[in-house]
């Protein structure tokens, strides 16, 4: 018995284990690439952690140029040969991330005229990439914006639409019940992406082509059903009784919804605004068809990998940025999620 | 829940809701409340339907046509590979899933140290935006990347692998690698939360009639959980069929054509050809029809649940 | 000849922790009806499970017929167990629920079909067979748990707590027919329960638990009449006895019980067992049907002494009057029919031979 126990043991915890390193190893790998330099990108190996400094050898040369060597991997190779400040600057900001004027580095080198060779050791800009990732994609602080509020429009629509749709369809018994309940169903289902163009026809006879309002108008089509749904659930967990004992007290309808109704559903209101953020966050197809100027970051995200080919790991820095606020969000409103789960504890 | 309670509840509300009582009453109230939903997807849901399903219907001068679309969309340049590579996805794609999703609760449904940070752990690939899942996996799969880093490291390879220049039923097994990547810890947590449902009174009288582990699982488990896992695996299914950013992303345009991929190709790549738009159209449509189909699947398979009379 | 034997039975959920069951020794008949009574956590559960199967026990033994049966699988141990909350499974209709264990002992399909009709009958759920468990009351799903229960035709039926998920009129009648049951089927059963009047009503032998260790194991009557510690006599009986806390002190070569408010005079049938405890404290027990009450002087029984009312209870069968002696709280039960109201005067006697005393240490009866 317990040499079963044992193994039993022993396979989880490595059945665990694994699951946790096949989840963390590539997060950690990403995370490092988007601290790398142009130089670290193309090392290989990879390494999980990324460096903080860079280390280069000097040598002085004639005419007053130095020779500088740096080790990628295969031990220390000349790389480049010159006195000129700007593009000693331009070397070290590009292909080593540190960002340091070229009359500084001069003044650094000038000590190995005396002492000959030496090694110089300089920290890196950590979040060079990020720099460049906003330096070379230009409309992309913008883009953050128009993310953050288009997120904020849908979770508006979506919530104030779908709950009152939820209240009715938990609380009232009603012809075309069924009917409604399988359209919402239906609704919820369907490809956004199906109704993309066809809405991109329609925003333009409205005037919303290519803006933020236009683009939460179609992400709310999944999700007011989906916030009907979840928030119908709860409504009907919900006793009519603390209502009616509001009613009692002399409270309306409005201050009962209110103050009873609307706290009691938080939790499902939580659920559904973070489906609401994380639908109008990560789109990028309909943000592709419906959109000229007014791109989201999502979007914006996914073009750099086409402009930028060659240094990915700003696409990588602005991935990151991409994916912090839906982390937070997440993390933030998983308490609730977890108990429209059936509790699961987490 | 008595439905007098009910009626008598709205009654007493509407005493208090000053003179509009003609319009709020009990009958009319539901459909008030439902009144702004029902706007909102006349407008923003049937109309676009409708002017899409126009779209596929008329030709490029606006005549009525039944077929030509289709005609159009069927000679495109890999159609038939795009619902292949469809089809193939959805079905591997959510049979690996939730065969290691399912094998992973079912071993992890016991309390342990740790459980609570593995929970935590499982969360977040699922909050990782596709977009940027797929540079994450880029940064990995080139030639240089730190897949290859790894492989090499534990030795599994001595040369670095050209992923990216995978090529047919590799390239999609590529993409189910990540989305298996993306989307498995998630199913775990959601078939954990049904175990952890699953009253041990319900296992363990089962146990005491004989039962063995193996039968109590086939028996008793699985059928309990079977509907939300049919919920689940259907809402897969759905999310599967529209797969396309990473495939764009990782690999590029054309390389593994799927359906919605062709819907984006038509739109980002090649616009201003003027079929493009009536194949987007096209595209839509059809993989509305197939979502469509599935969510009828769905229904049926929840009807019957009901019947069933569900898992109290 | 003893049928099931309980040896020395310890429990402990941690390595080393604390004994959730406690040497716990008990023997019990072919037949009988045996309930395990106690405050809910004291492990009446743990030592079902223990039965059943389903716990690992930490220490003694269990048999049956003479054999231990610690080394069996459930099913081997010819033990059914109903659970608390039924263990309907909720996928299968009330047919397939009964009909499930036999499929396990992979019996014909005509002799399934017949024992569950049997089973069914039994339990009086034939009309049920089709329906699924969610369209079922409480109380019929109970009865899908007894007939699974009685379909495999078990030796011993251990039913934790059956009936404390049924309204109260419903339990009533539950109990009267698990008994039937029981008796018809020739069962031997253990029944879990915190309700006293359930065990008393059942049990043809109340095992009374706390905190893991048997107080006492006796009829119904015994276990009320003959308390054997001060737990019993406080957990059994509604409202419960009364103690108070006396010195035992001799005067005049009779011995008192004396407390601060009251001197009582011990009987003689007790004198011998008192006698080593002779200028101690001890715990006197009186139950509140059996301190009379007159409201003028009276020679029946053993004066106890004088107090006011604070309040009555009418129940209408009998009134409970609460008086207050030495600034404690103490009921009483009367079936007198006498005009007594808050403040009236009453004279306390204490019925012959109803004093109970218990020793302060182990707190075991003294007799
Ligand atoms: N699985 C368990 N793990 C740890 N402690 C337990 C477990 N089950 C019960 N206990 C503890 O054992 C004691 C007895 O529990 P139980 O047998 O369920 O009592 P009862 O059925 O009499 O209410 C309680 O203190 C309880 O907290
Ligand atoms: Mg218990």
């Amino acid at each position: 018995m317990d040499k079963l126990n044992i193994i039993h043991k022993t396979v989880i915890s490595i059945i665990i284990s694994t699951m946790v390193i096949s989840v963390v190893v590539p997060l950690l790998f990403f995370l490092s690439i988007t601290f790398s330099s142009d130089v670290e990108m193309t090392k290989f190996p990879k390494a999980l952690i990324p460096t903080f400094a860079v280390t280069v050898k000097v040598a002085p040369a004639e005419d007053g140029e130095y020779e500088i060597f740096h080790n990628r991997g295969e031990g220390y190779r000349s790389i480049i040969t010159t006195k000129n400040p700007t593009k000693l600057e331009n070397h070290f900001r590009r292909q080593y991330s540190v960002t340091i004027s070229g009359e500084k580095l001069l003044e650094d080198f000038s000590k190995t005229r005396v002492n000959g060779s030496m090694e110089f050791k300089y920290r890196k800009d950590i979040f060079y990439n990020f720099k460049q990732f906003f330096a070379i994609v230009n409309n992309s602080i913008p883009a953050l914006k128009n993310s953050v509020l288009v997120a904020l429009y849908t979770i508006l629509i979506s919530l104030s639409i779908g709950s009152l749709a939820g209240y009715a369809m938990a609380r009232y018994t009603f012809k075309f019940k069924e009917v409604i309940n399988v359209t919402l169903l239906i609704v919820r289902m369907f490809p956004v992406v199906g109704i993309s163009i066809p809405m991109a026809v329609l925003l333009i006879k409205f005037g919303l082509f290519d803006t933020l309002l236009g683009l939460a108008l179609l992400y709310s089509v999944p999700n007011i059903a989906l916030t009907a749904w979840i928030t119908s659930s709860i409504f009907i967990g919900i006793n009519p009784e603390l209502e009616e004992a509001s009613f009692v007290f002399g409270a309306n309808s409005f201050q009962t919804f209110m103050r009873i109704t609307l706290p009691l559903a938080f939790p499902a209101l939580a659920a559904s605004s973070m489906y609401a953020f994380l639908t109008a966050w990560n789109d990028t197809i309909s943000a592709l068809i419906l959109t000229n100027q007014n791109q989201t970051l999502a979007l914006v995200v996914y073009k750099a990998i086409g402009t930028t080919s060659s240094g990915i790991q700003y696409a990588a820095a602005g991935s990151i940025i991409l994916i912090l606020p839906a982390l937070v969000f997440t993390f933030i409103v998983r308490k609730y999620v977890n108990q429209m789960w059936g509790g699961v504890e987490l | 829940m008595s439905k007098a309670k009910l009626e008598n509840s709205s009654q007493i509300g509407l005493t208090n809701s000053k003179g509009l009582s003609s319009i709020f009453n009990k009958k009319t109230i539901p459909y008030l409340l439902l009144l702004p939903a029902f706007i909102y997807y006349a407008v923003f849901w049937l109309a676009p339907v409708f002017a899409g399903v126009l779209e596929v219907f008329t030709d490029m001068n606006g005549s009525f046509t039944l077929t030509e679309n289709f005609k159009l969309m069927l000679k495109s340049d890999l159609f038939d590979k795009a619902v292949m590579n469809t089809a193939l996805f959805a079905a591997i794609s959510v049979i690996l899933q939730y065969f290691i999703a399912l094998l992973l609760a079912v071993l992890l449904s016991r309390k342990f140290k740790g459980s609570k940070l593995l929970m935590f752990v499982a969360m977040i690939p699922m909050a990782i935006t596709p977009t940027a899942v797929a540079i994450l996996w880029k940064t990995g799969l080139i030639k240089d990347g730190w897949v290859n880093s790894v492989l090499m490291f534990l030795r599994i390879i001595k040369e670095p692998i050209v992923f990216l220049n995978a090529e047919g039923l590799a390239a999609v097994f590529l993409i189910v690698l990540i989305d298996t990547w993306t989307v498995t810890p998630s199913v775990m947590i959601i078939l954990s939360a049904g175990l952890q449902g699953i009253q041990r009174e319900l296992k363990e009288a089962a146990y005491t009639f004989g039962a063995n582990k193996w039968r109590i699982f086939v028996d008793i488990t699985l059928p309990i959980l079977k509907p939300s896992i049919i919920t689940s695996i259907i809402l897969r299914l759905i999310a599967a069929i529209q797969v396309w950013a990473i495939a764009v992303m990782v690999l590029g345009f054309s390389r593994v054509p799927f359906l919605v991929e062709r819907i984006a190709f038509y739109v980002d790549a090649v616009p201003g050809v003027a079929t493009s738009e009536k194949l987007a159209f096209t595209f839509s449509f059809t993989t509305t029809v197939i979502v469509f189909i599935t969510t009828v699947i769905y229904l049926r398979a929840t009807k019957k649940k009901t019947k069933q009379g569900g898992n109290s | 000849m003893s049928y099931l034997v309980l040896k020395d039975l310890q429990k402990s959920y941690t390595k080393g922790g604390s004994l959730v069951v406690n040497k716990m020794n008990l023997s019990i008949n072919k037949g009988e009806f045996i309930v395990f009574l106690g405050p809910s956590g004291c492990g009446k559960t743990t030592t079902i499970r223990m039965i059943s199967g389903l716990e690992e026990v930490s220490g003694g033994d269990i048999l049956i017929e003479d054999k231990s049966i610690l080394n069996k699988k459930p099913k081997d141990r010819g033990v059914s167990m109903i659970f608390q909350s039924y263990a309907i499974w909720p996928h299968m209709t009330v047919f397939e629920n009964i009909a499930y264990p036999l499929k396990l002992q992979k019996l014909p399909k005509n002799e399934i079909a017949d024992r569950v009709k049997a089973a069914a009958e039994a339990a009086d759920i034939t009309a049920l067979l089709d329906r699924h468990p969610a369209q079922m009351s409480g109380g019929q799903r109970q009865r899908v748990a007894v007939a699974r229960a009685i379909v495999v035709k078990p030796k011993i039926f251990l039913m934790d707590e059956p009936l404390s998920n049924l309204d109260a009129k419903l339990r009533v009648t539950m109990r009267t027919e698990l008994k039937n049951i029981h008796n018809k089927e020739n069962a031997t059963s253990i029944f879990v329960t915190h309700d006293q009047s359930e065990a008393m009503s059942l049990a043809d032998r109340i095992i009374v638990m706390n905190k893991g260790v048997i107080e006492q194991i006796g009829t119904p009557m015994e276990v009320y009449h003959d308390s054997e510690t001060r737990f019993v006599a406080s957990f059994i009986g509604t409202p419960p006895t009364n103690f108070f806390e006396v010195n035992i002190e001799e005067i005049n070569n009779e011995l008192f019980a004396v407390s601060c408010s009251f001197k009582y005079k011990i009987k003689s049938d007790l004198k011998e067992a008192l006698k080593p405890y002779l200028n101690k404290a001890v715990d006197m027990g009186i139950r509140p049907e059996f301190i009379d009450i007159f409201k003028e002087d009276n020679q029946e029984g053993e004066f106890l002494c004088d107090t006011n009312i604070n309040f009555v209870e009418p129940q209408g069968t009998h009134s409970i009057l609460i008086v207050s002696i030495g600034g404690q709280e103490v009921k009483i039960m009367t079936t007198k029919y006498m005009d007594i109201r808050t403040g009236t005067k009453l004279s306390l006697h204490v019925r012959d031979g109803k004093a109970m005393f218990f020793d302060k240490g182990t707190t075991h009866r003294i007799r």
